[in-house]
């Protein structure tokens, strides 16, 4: 990646790190694993938005950094290595604001993403329900047309933050076809509109994250329908590729194993401890040049899906390996109630979230699917 | 060539290796991408003819006319450059037929000097795949002063490094063979009445099996780049090529013949020809113990919050 190797971005890459540790010397960055999952700090991301590190591959006319995607990817991947709290903009950041910019309208584009890069305005996903999780396609939740807009009848599930975002960009049908992927549509739903109700679901930690976000006849105006009616399908898979192929997809532990070095280094290590450590490092090592190469093909405008695909098995399995090898390497009782920030703390948090690695997103098995789906094309042509 | 260019080669020359395709064969890496260059950095005159290496440890090398008078931090002095040399080269690559490039510590530091099998006695071998790995004995073998060259450590470190990154880039190649003929494979055998991968099951372990691929290659492609603009400095790049490189293999292997059946166990199939190469590679300039050791090192010799600049390369 030689991209990455050029004087700016390595200023960049140091830029953020200043930053980092003023913010640990404040008490914000505390190394935290899946801190992109439940780490929700308005301020925090309001300061990384002042930076312009929100937002960055945004047009400049949108208020972004019209930097691209390596340059985002720097950032991103500085702060989750650090475990630093940045779920309140994530969605956000990842995926509205990319979604907006290419399906949205002028209007919305001049609306949203200025806000977005200003850290002043956060985002969810409606897309799972009860019946739809892998096959998405079964949506039941409903947009009818009414004058002036659309009325959304339906419940969403696993919807992250609805309780403490703005928005959420909902999927809904539109209008019955043979072919289930015909007739979605995506909307933007203000989540303190009339209708909406949002009721916790707590993870098996007791922390909240997760909602049924019920929408009751909520009234969308026009202007809030996201892209064309009827082409939900092509641009829920389109954000696919942005959501599945970044550092959050093998960094989310990350901040563990500098807990065990951080354990290790006042101690002499064993051969056994050094092998398996090192282990791990080359594999993340690996996992990142490939997730690289992702990124750089989005910055091209290249098609990525099936890289990207491949990227989020590979390197969220790693994300959970981790977790244990870690236990291995220095063995401890995981205790969720011991000081914050201690190796056993950290150790229950990391295992308590593994889980959720290989669902979220799109589950491994699916995304190995669309993998051996695609070789087997290119196999056949060829 | 750029050395990324080169190792794409090297890369091809794994994935075709044992086929009968003209590019296939190994030994030609052994010479152009490790010992010649580096024998040309040495500026050693060579005879002509092939090239292998290697870094050899454990061999008792000493002067070969000592300065009784002359004792320096180093032990006796030479009154030239020449060397005699006891010890064994073990499991050279095709050493019976080609000139060895030899990296040791000798009596006043590393040194690089060329020998000549004819001038051994060759115990032959060969690995998992059939590639001649053969076991030269040196008993007072001479060196002229001409030929042995005092060389500094980067070279050296050098060395190991471009011996293991071309081992690894045909570790590459021999991967993405394993997944092309699984691949194709599965599309055309016909079990309950379809190819078998429309099978869920199938599907599964085959989308691994190209990510493990996938994955060496990146970090070859990476550790590549890395070499070609930091030279002996790439040590944790190509450390980490290699380590995943050696680790990836039992599950590429595994899988693979798990999606060939009964045939992939056999002559009948070319699948052998490159996981009995993987199973092989992968102990071959270092395997995923020695560098991966070497990565655990390395990060327990700095601060824990310089684990995630190690990884990247940048500080
Ligand atoms: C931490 C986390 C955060 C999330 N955040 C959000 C969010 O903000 N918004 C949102 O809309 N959704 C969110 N989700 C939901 C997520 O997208 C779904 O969990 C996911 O799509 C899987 O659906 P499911 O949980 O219903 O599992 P199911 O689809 O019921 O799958 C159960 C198991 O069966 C396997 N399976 C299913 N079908 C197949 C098949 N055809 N072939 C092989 N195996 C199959 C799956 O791989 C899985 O192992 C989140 C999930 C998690 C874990």
């Amino acid at each position: 990646m030689t991209a990455l190797q050029s004087v700016q971005t390595l200023e960049l890459r140091r830029e953020v790190r200043r930053f980092l540790s003023e913010e640990r010397a404040r008490g914000t960055v505390l190394g935290r694993p899946d801190s992109w999952l439940t780490g929700w700090h308005p301020e925090f991301s309001r300061r990384l938005a002042e930076r312009g590190w929100v937002g960055m591959a945004l047009p400049k006319e949108y208020g972004g950094g019209g930097l691209g995607f390596l340059a985002r990817v720097v950032v991103i991947e500085e702060l989750l290595a650090a475990g630093a709290p940045v779920s309140a903009h994530w969605v956000a950041d990842r995926q509205a604001a990319p979604s907006i910019l290419n399906h949205g309208s002028e209007e919305q584009k001049k609306r949203f993403l200025p806000a977005i890069a200003e850290g002043r305005c956060f985002f969810s996903i409606g897309m799972s329900e009860e019946q739809a999780g892998s096959d998405l396609a079964s949506v039941q939740t409903r947009a009818e047309r009414v004058a002036g807009g659309w009325r959304l009848t339906g419940t969403k599930k696993w919807t992250g933050g609805a309780h403490c975002n703005d928005y959420a960009i909902v999927l809904a049908r539109t209008s019955e076809h043979e072919d289930r992927h015909q007739g979605l549509s995506q909307f933007i739903v203000d989540l303190r509109a009339p209708g909406v109700r949002v009721e916790p679901i707590r993870l098996l930690t007791g922390e909240h994250t997760f909602n049924y976000f019920h929408l009751d006849g909520v009234e969308v105006p026009d202007g809030m329908l996201l892209g064309k009616e009827g082409d939900g399908w092509a641009q829920v898979t389109g954000e696919l590729a942005f959501e599945r192929s970044g550092p959050e997809r093998y960094l989310s532990t990350f901040p563990l194993l500098v807990a065990v070095v951080r354990e290790l280094s006042d101690k002499a290590a064993t051969a056994d401890q050094q092998v398996r450590l090192g282990a791990l490092m080359a594999r993340l090592y690996a996992v990142r040049q490939l997730s690289l190469g992702v990124a750089a093909a989005l910055d091209e405008g290249r098609p990525a899906d099936v890289q990207a695909a491949l990227v989020k098995d590979l390197g969220t399995r790693l994300e959970g390996e981790l977790v244990h090898e870690v236990r291995r390497i220095l063995p401890v009782a995981a205790d969720a109630g011991a000081t914050p920030g201690t190796y056993p703390e950290l150790l229950a948090l990391a295992l308590l979230h593994t889980p959720a690695y290989t669902l979220r997103g799109g589950t491994n098995e699916i995304l190995r699917g669309i993998i051996t789906r695609a070789v087997e094309h290119k196999e056949q042509q060829s | 060539m750029s050395i990324p260019q080169q190792l794409a080669r090297v890369r091809t020359a794994g994935c075709t290796a044992g086929t009968g395709s003209a590019a296939g064969s190994a030994p030609l890496t052994e010479d152009t991408f490790v010992a010649r260059p580096l024998a040309e950095r040495a500026e050693l005159a060579l005879r002509e003819g092939p090239l292998t290496y290697c870094l050899a440890t454990g061999l008792v090398i000493r002067w070969a006319h000592p300065a009784v008078f002359h004792v320096g931090p180093a032990g006796t002095m030479g009154d030239d450059a020449a060397l005699r040399v006891c010890g064994t080269l073990p499991r050279v690559p095709g050493a019976r037929g080609a000139t060895v490039l030899v990296a040791a510590q000798g009596p006043g530091g590393p040194v690089l000097f060329p020998v000549d099998p004819a001038r051994t006695s060759v115990e032959t071998g060969a690995n998992l795949a059939g590639e001649p790995r053969d076991t030269l004995h040196l008993s007072d073998y001479q060196v002229p002063a001409e030929l042995a060259r005092p060389v500094t450590p980067e070279l050296l470190s050098e060395f190991e490094l471009r011996a293991a990154l071309s081992r690894a880039a045909l570790m590459a190649g021999a991967a993405q063979r394993c997944v092309q003929l699984t691949v194709a494979h599965t599309a055309t055998r016909i079990q309950f009445g379809r190819p078998l991968g429309h099978f869920q099951a199938v599907k599964q372990e085959e989308a691994r099996l190209i990510e493990e691929s996938a994955l060496v290659g990146a970090a070859v492609e990476a550790a590549g780049e890395a070499l070609e603009r930091l030279g002996a400095e790439a040590r944790f790049e190509v450390a980490a090529a290699k380590a995943q490189a050696s680790a990836s293999v039992a599950e590429i292997a595994r899988i693979a013949h798990q999606l060939h059946g009964a045939i992939g166990f056999t002559e009948l199939s070319e699948l052998r020809l490159a996981t009995t190469r993987l199973w092989s590679w992968r102990d071959e300039d270092g395997d995923e113990a020695y560098w991966s050791a070497r990565l655990g090192r390395a990060a327990l010799t700095q601060r824990p919050e310089q684990l995630w600049s190690l990884l990247t390369g940048a500080n």
